[in-house]
């Protein structure tokens, strides 16, 4: 079944994971669409339910870790923009699963495909069971 | 609506252009700094300049509807209605005003229409209180549970009003319907003019609620009581159903025995902000105000209050900026000068209002004052 996943990634570690798996010939879902943020912090509940009114079976947030964040605040902003999400998701119905936040470390090419087939194979599995 | 025209006249709007009472009253004219609005200005501006250059204008969008203008203007001039009409014309041309929060509150109401969407809402009631599935009365919640999710950080009382207001019903020997899945009322879409959303939305509400046994809803949100006694009959069907703010359905109920005297004895005296919707677009003035006196606290009067009452400063979850927040400081330092402890509201989003504008850094201080909600304080007492 084909599924349409929104990955927003930062574009410190998440997205240079991205590019490492792309330089490296790696593949990854053809179901997965990439957007680029300059950082996660900049992420908004508001943009992420967007993601879900138009249709996005999962939406996954892939930044830096919190020691790592170029702008030394934004892995907590989306921390709380995501918690809150899930509340709000919750409550509309959606299941835990669906938004997910993770980070990876920089340039890490395996790291972000694993990450990546992970969330859409999850996605995938709670499709198959609907 | 069809045209701007239609609209002038069954509104009346023409009489403004040979007045201009309300600019004194307006709570944006008042605060613009830059740039200049009043009603009497975009009425010029729709009936002057053309159809086109007032579905542009993007003043179109500052006006509250908090119904200040109708209640001094001496033509009876529907100016709120009005700038609904004039609204619906311009989404139809694809303007609209600037939505805030990142629009979450506009999306999450959009992913509502959707009639076969499962909400999981219900997770708010608290052990002990009872509802039932074919009670003759019925708790409309609103969007209580989503304000909690997203205000978290501004320590609002969301679900919390909801639970109150079941223990008051139980207590009145009332044990309410709520519905499973209930949806925005689409108070905030219908005066933002979206009425694709708006009909989508009041078309499952309604649809759900003909579906219960009930004969009246109680509300806690004045919004969504004058969204399902009038707009829903007017636009897309009557459910034939009375329809009461909870401070309406306690001030007909026999309350002897139920609320005992003041028990928090830190706060004595409390002051009373009117919401535009139960106040000016209801007419329910005293009702809360016999309740809070009820508790056994003395009521310090804002100088705005009842029909000249100050909106809370936004609305619609759109078109918040530095004159919004100019009406919010006005009246919390009006609530301070009171000498109150306590600033009582019957309306959420005023709550969240005026709390986002005590939680900005410069003037802390000055406007802190406790705010609570008119239920949760009744439910206090029981």
């Amino acid at each position: 079944m084909d599924s349409k996943i929104i990955l927003f990634t930062c574009n410190w570690n998440a997205y240079s994971g991205l590019e490492a798996a792309g330089t490296e010939r790696m593949s990854y879902s053809p179901m997965v669409y990439p957007i680029r943020l300059s950082c996660l912090g900049r992420i908004t509940p508001g943009i992420i339910l967007k993601a879900f009114e138009k249709g996005a079976d999962g939406v996954y947030l892939l930044g830096c870790s919190e020691s790592e964040c170029h702008y030394q605040t934004g892995s907590h902003q989306v921390e709380e923009v995501y918690l809150e999400s899930q509340n709000l998701l919750t409550l509309l119905g959606y299941g835990k699963n669906q938004l997910q936040l993770d980070f990876i470390p920089t340039g890490d090419g395996a790291s972000f495909v694993e990450k990546v087939e992970n969330f859409v194979n999850g996605i995938q599995d709670l499709q198959s069971d609907k | 609506m069809n045209s701007i025209m239609e609209s002038i006249q069954s509104n009346r709007v023409w009489f403004c252009l040979d007045c201009g009472k309300c600019s004194s009253v307006c709570p944006i004219t008042r605060h613009m700094v830059d740039g200049y609005s009043s009603p009497r200005l975009l009425v010029e501006t729709a009936i002057g300049n053309g159809e086109d250059e007032i579905l542009e204008d993007p003043l179109l969008w500052t006006c509250l509807t908090c119904k200040r203008c109708s209640e001094i203007c001496p033509s009876v001039v529907h100016f709120s209605e009005f700038i609904q009409d004039v609204r619906e014309l311009a989404r139809g041309q694809n303007h609209s005003g600037e939505c805030t929060h990142s629009g979450m509150i506009q999306t999450w109401s959009r992913m509502m229409v959707d009639p076969e969407m499962r909400q999981n809402r219900l997770g708010w009631v608290e052990e002990g209180l009872r509802v039932s599935t074919e009670s003759d009365t019925l708790y409309f919640v609103g969007c209580l549970p989503y304000y909690d999710a997203a205000f978290e950080k501004l320590n609002i009382e969301g679900v919390s009003i909801a639970n109150a207001a079941l223990k008051i019903l139980n207590h009145l020997g009332i044990e309410p319907v709520v519905l499973e899945d209930e949806r925005c009322c689409g108070h905030d879409q219908f005066w933002q003019g979206d009425m694709d959303t708006f009909r989508g939305l009041a078309e499952v509400n309604l649809g759900n609620i003909m579906d219960t046994e009930a004969k009246r809803i109680i509300t806690t949100c004045p919004e969504c009581a004058w969204t399902l006694k009038h707009t829903y009959p007017d636009t897309i069907g009557d459910s034939g159903m009375e329809v009461l703010h909870l401070t309406e359905l306690l001030a007909e109920s026999d309350l002897s025995g139920i609320i005992p005297g003041n028990q928090d004895s830190s706060i004595q005296k409390v002051t009373y902000q009117d919401p535009c919707r139960l106040g000016r677009y209801s007419g329910v003035y005293e009702a809360p105000r016999d309740l809070i006196m009820g508790l056994g606290y003395e009521i310090r009067e804002m100088d705005h209050n009842r029909k000249a009452s100050l909106c809370c400063g936004t609305s619609c979850w759109s078109s918040c900026g530095q004159v919004n927040k100019k009406n919010q400081v006005e009246r919390l330092r009006e609530a301070k000068s009171t000498g109150a402890d306590l600033l009582i509201t019957a309306c959420q989003k005023c709550q969240i209002h005026l709390k986002c504008a005590q939680s900005g850094p410069v003037l802390e201080g000055e406007l802190q004052i406790d705010i609570r909600d008119l239920t949760t304080l009744i439910a206090d007492h029981l």
